[in-house]
């Protein structure tokens, strides 16, 4: 009896919790209005009744603050567009790869109408016809130019894989860049002026910032302590390759048919990028996550894009940027990174979607974004680069425009038009991991990666 | 006309109809057969062999259906109902595909938030009804009010729900789908094989056809069971044919798939070994580097041997695979089976140990490899800060200078795959644990008993009752824990960065698999390694099933 009395009051009580949840404010969950997919029930409906076109749109936002503010802007941009109504699906999660649930939609036609892709997927998308060319709806369309965007990502979003050419007159447009972005040093300032080592800012302001000065830098932090490290990079092709091409190498060959990993050049940054984790000992060791380090204060020079911003943000040291230093190639072999807005080949409204993709790279949308700090605008406006200075922390925000300027020469990321770079990065990855980890000699690697990685091409 | 021969001439008449329906259906499946192969349906080969495989099926069952109703049989009817019902369920779906009934659940998950408080509403109502019990009505004949007032809240909460969740628009929109031809045609569709399986269920069709009770329950049997085996040859035994056919195929998952033969499996399995004149000797001096990679070498003095292979990523897979395997089960096996004799023990305290041990069974792959991760880094991880602090203490107490070995579990490709080892082992040894306990506790007591009049230490009893006693939960854990092994995938995935390690040192089958199939585009390679796993796997099972059925102490 007393059991059944006690079912009872629980019950109770949770009837009333629900009343109160009922009768209380709106819950969290529907804060965010347009990151809800409308109910599928309702979303014919609207179509039907109204006539408008509904288009889902996808990108890979890092964090919560990006999902909202890519939801703020789709309801501003469902407002602005004539006859269409927008869905916006935030793409990714621990569990959820971004590209790999994106493919398995596309196999399973359930893929959005538009979606951001990295510039290195964006050959295997167009080459297997998963995204539309939409080259025709952008020549009859008044007032866009190609040229209005970095000519690195627009080489490759303008290839014509049929003709090999690429362009405006290229007869090919597989999508527009929905951002930039490169490489910086995130600076521990109290580490180095504790080390007493120069400050990389200065040196880089007196044309003296490279490879020497910066060992220099590494060396005298990492003397600190036996858990304070000069540098620290995470493991796939962008920190590594950055060395690469500083030396004068480079992943290929200068028409990315084949391999060019072997070459003196290459083989040379690779060399220097291994003293540092072998010879010098100076970099938190390879492979494993070096942001905590660098947020946990023991890490003095740290090497990521402007994505990481944001987080670094929160730390509670003196902290700025600098340009990487320069290399025996006279430039720092920065990368320009970039990913686009893509339509989906198999979308109902082409123009509709050609519509959004424009509407989601004008200046204006491209400003909010880069506001929140992660990235940087793909137009090529002072306008927009002058705005982007403003957005601080870090103070020194002109080092990432430093990176991605022409003198400074950057390597534009970019896909393998003539053979698999999945493959590639699959063969090269782990290779160059045993080579910084110690286990493989630069000798060695120079010896056999390119015969393995020449396979890749034309696959 | 009496009552029974009206019945029986109306019993004639539906074996008359159903004999026209068994031939109708036999007829429309063989056009629809040559329909596919005249090219009047655009479709992939393999989707075309699949069609003509289920309606030459449908065409022959059928006809035989027709042919046993005519001969006033069984069978026909038992043909007849499984052909109904499987073309009903198939209507079905239909409908509720073409009416969006699944993107409509979808649906209704987003909104369900919205409508919890009204369920709550419906809730009250239901414990309103409850409170009736400490009022009860002079008269038991009569609704109480309490009960009425319930009735209607409950009412009244369910209809808000569906209301807030907008159910009522989905409803509609579904009917209004369901108005359009292909609607039209799945609702068709349902009336047609609906009514065929009413007729046939009518006791004096049964009876015409001499039904005995016996087959009255095999068909209740199978309709039971039905929803299960579909489900099974749907979602399991399809995918699993599929599988093996695009493994012959260059399928991508999206374009229509080449047929390829055996060239996957012959890529898989071409390997080399060629004998090296010094131990350094490069790989392309000695096999056709265009077609073979390097996997490994083996040296003796000045000379050795060179294992080379077209897809070397298979045989790195391969090799970490069974290292995993040939650490893993044991790892999780014996400490699981010492842990359980402890747990099996009437100490105070025993509950709380067993649901200690197997929490990490229950808890997700990926938090539980994020948690690791953290512990595993090498410069701010609680597993080297440990261990610097170990030693630390160590030189001071003893005044020597042992170096901290500053493990780099997870980037050192000598330590990257024992540190998914430990994380697999320490997984799965709790769960493995509860599976030894259960077994211990179905050990008859009095052989303890018998063993310990007869002067049995514990050791004695343990090697010589409990080890054999419990041979059968042995070799089902054994079993089960190596088939999980081969298959590591979560841990590696999220643990390590990039997920093959360091030279590929944790590169595993089943990872492989998914990098070629999903994120390379090569599903159909990555069926051929499916299918080669499976192999393995199957291989290895068959082995402890032989060695087991040689060990048993129940079998001998």
């Amino acid at each position: 009896m007393k059991k059944n009395l006690l079912v009872k009051i629980m019950g109770l009580l949770v009837i009333a919790s629900f009343v109160l949840t009922a009768c209380g404010t709106p819950a969290a969950t529907e804060a965010p209005a347009m990151t809800e997919a409308p109910a599928a029930t309702e979303a014919p409906a609207i179509e039907e009744s109204s006539a408008d076109v509904t288009l889902r749109w996808r990108t890979r936002p890092d964090n919560q603050e990006e999902i909202d503010v890519y939801s703020n802007i789709s309801t501003e941009l469902d407002a602005q567009l004539d006859g269409i109504t927008l869905t916006y699906e935030p793409g990714g999660s621990e569990s959820a790869n971004y590209q790999d649930q994106l493919r398995a939609e596309i196999a399973a036609g359930t893929a959005p109408d538009v979606f951001w892709i990295p510039g290195t997927d964006v050959a295997d998308f167009a080459t297997r016809g998963l995204i539309l060319n939409i080259n025709d709806l952008a020549a009859n369309t008044e007032g866009f130019n190609v040229g209005d965007f970095y000519e690195g990502p627009m080489y490759h979003l303008t290839f014509n894989p049929e003709t090999s050419t690429t362009g405006a007159d290229s007869g090919a447009l597989w999508g527009l860049p929905r951002d930039v972005s490169t490489f910086a040093l995130y600076l521990n300032l109290d580490l180095i002026a504790e080390a007493g080592a120069p400050d990389p800012r200065e040196l880089a302001a007196n044309g003296e910032w490279d490879w020497e000065a910066f060992l220099e830098v590494s060396q005298a932090t990492r003397a600190l302590g036996s858990d304070i490290y000069g540098y620290g990079a995470s493991a796939w092709w962008g920190p590594y390759g950055v060395w690469l091409n500083a030396s004068g190498g480079g992943f290929f060959n200068e028409d990315r048919t084949a391999c060019a990993l072997n070459t003196e050049e290459s083989l040379e940054g690779l060399d220097f990028q291994r003293s540092l984790y072998q010879d010098y000992d100076v970099a938190t060791p390879y492979g494993e996550d070096p942001e905590p380090v660098f947020r946990a204060g023991k890490v003095a020079m740290f090497q990521n894009g402007r994505w990481a911003t944001p987080g670094i943000r929160t730390v509670d040291f003196n902290w700025d940027v600098v340009e990487l230093p320069a290399g025996p190639s006279g430039t720092p072999g920065n990368w320009l990174f970039w990913g686009a807005y893509v339509v989906n080949a198999n979308t109902e409204h082409p123009e509709e979607a050609w519509a959004l993709v424009q509407a989601l790279t004008t200046a204006e949308t491209q400003g909010k974004v880069a506001a929140l700090g992660a990235n940087i605008p793909s137009r090529v406006s002072q306008e927009a680069l002058d705005a982007f200075l403003t957005f601080t922390p870090p103070a020194n925000n002109q080092a990432f425009l430093n990176g991605i300027a022409p003198e400074a020469a950057p390597s534009a990321e970019g896909p393998l038009w003539a053979g698999s770079w999945p493959e590639f990065d699959k063969i090269m990855g782990p290779a160059i991991q045993g080579v910084l980890t110690g286990s493989t000699t630069v000798e060695d690697f120079g010896a056999t990666i390119c015969d393995e990685a020449d396979k890749a091409f034309n696959q | 006309m009496t009552a029974q021969s009206r019945i029986d001439a109306q019993t004639n008449l539906i074996l008359r109809i159903q004999i026209v329906w068994r031939g109708l259906v036999a007829l429309l499946s063989a056009i629809s057969i040559g329909l596919i192969w005249l090219r009047m349906m655009e479709m992939p080969l393999w989707q075309k062999i699949l069609l003509s495989i289920v309606g030459g099926l449908v065409v022959v069952i059928s006809s035989y259906g027709a042919y046993q109703i005519l001969k006033r049989s069984h069978s026909g009817r038992m043909v007849s109902l499984v052909l109904d019902y499987l073309g009903f369920v198939v209507c079905f779906v239909f409908a509720l595909n073409v009416g969006e009934f699944f993107i409509g659940i979808d649906a209704l998950g987003e909104n369900f938030g919205k409508g919890i408080p009204y369920l709550g509403i419906t809730a009250l109502g239901y414990f309103l009804g409850m409170l009736e019990e400490y009022f009860p009505v002079k008269n038991k004949n009569e609704e109480s009010s309490l009960k009425s007032v319930s009735k209607w809240v409950m009412l009244g909460g369910f209809v808000l729900f569906l209301w807030q969740v907008n159910a009522l628009n989905g409803i509609i929109y579904f009917l209004g789908k369901l108005t359009q031809p292909s609607g039209l045609i799945a609702v068709t569709g349902l009336v047609i094989f609906g009514m065929s399986l009413w007729s046939l269920s009518r006791p004096n069709v049964a009876h015409a056809l001499n039904v005995k009770t016996g087959h009255e329950q095999i068909i209740n049997g199978w309709l039971f069971l039905s929803p299960n085996l579909l489900g099974f040859l749907i979602f399991f035994a399809g995918p699993l044919l599929l599988s093996f056919y695009f493994s012959f195929t260059d399928s991508d998952a999206i374009r229509t798939p080449n047929w390829l033969g055996f060239d996957n499996y012959s890529k898989i399995l071409n390997i080399k070994f060629s004998r090296l004149d010094s131990p350094d000797q490069l790989a392309r001096d000695v096999v056709d580097i265009k077609v073979y990679d390097e996997v490994g070498r083996f040296t003796l003095g000045n000379t050795g041997i060179l294992f080379a292979a077209a897809d070397k990523f298979f045989w790195l897979a391969l090799r970490n695979t069974l290292t995993f395997v040939l650490f893993a089960v044991p790892l999780s096996v014996i400490p699981a089976l010492l842990l359980s004799n402890i747990l099996n023990s009437k100490l105070p305290g025993m509950k709380f140990y067993r649901a200690v041990y197997f929490m990490p069974s229950i808890a997700a792959v990926v938090g539980i490899s994020l948690v690791w991760q953290w512990l595993y880094n090498a410069t701010i991880g609680y597993i080297n800060y440990f261990i610097t602090l170990g030693i630390e203490f160590w030189n001071n107490l003893f005044n020597v200078a042992v170096v901290d070995p500053k493990i780099q579990w997870v980037s050192d490709e000598n330590t990257a795959l024992f540190a998914i080892i430990i994380i697999a082992a320490w997984q799965t040894m709790g769960f493995n644990t509860v599976l030894f306990l259960a077994g211990l506790q179905n050990i008859p007591g009095e052989l303890y008993e018998a063993a310990t009049v007869d002067g049995a230490g514990a050791w004695d009893k343990f090697w010589g009752i409990t080890l054999p006693m419990l041979a059968p939960t042995t070799f089902y854990v054994v079993s089960t824990t190596t088939i999980q092994a081969m298959q590591v995938f979560e841990q590696v995935f999220i643990l390590m960065n990039p997920p093959e390690g360091p030279n590929n040192s944790t590169i595993t089958l089943v990872l492989y698999l998914y990098r070629s199939g999903f994120q390379n585009f090569q599903q159909g390679y990555a069926s051929a390694i499916a299918w080669v796993l499976f192999i393995v796997i199957f291989g290895l099972t068959l082995i402890q099933f032989q060695r087991q059925r040689r060990s048993s102490i129940y079998e001998s």
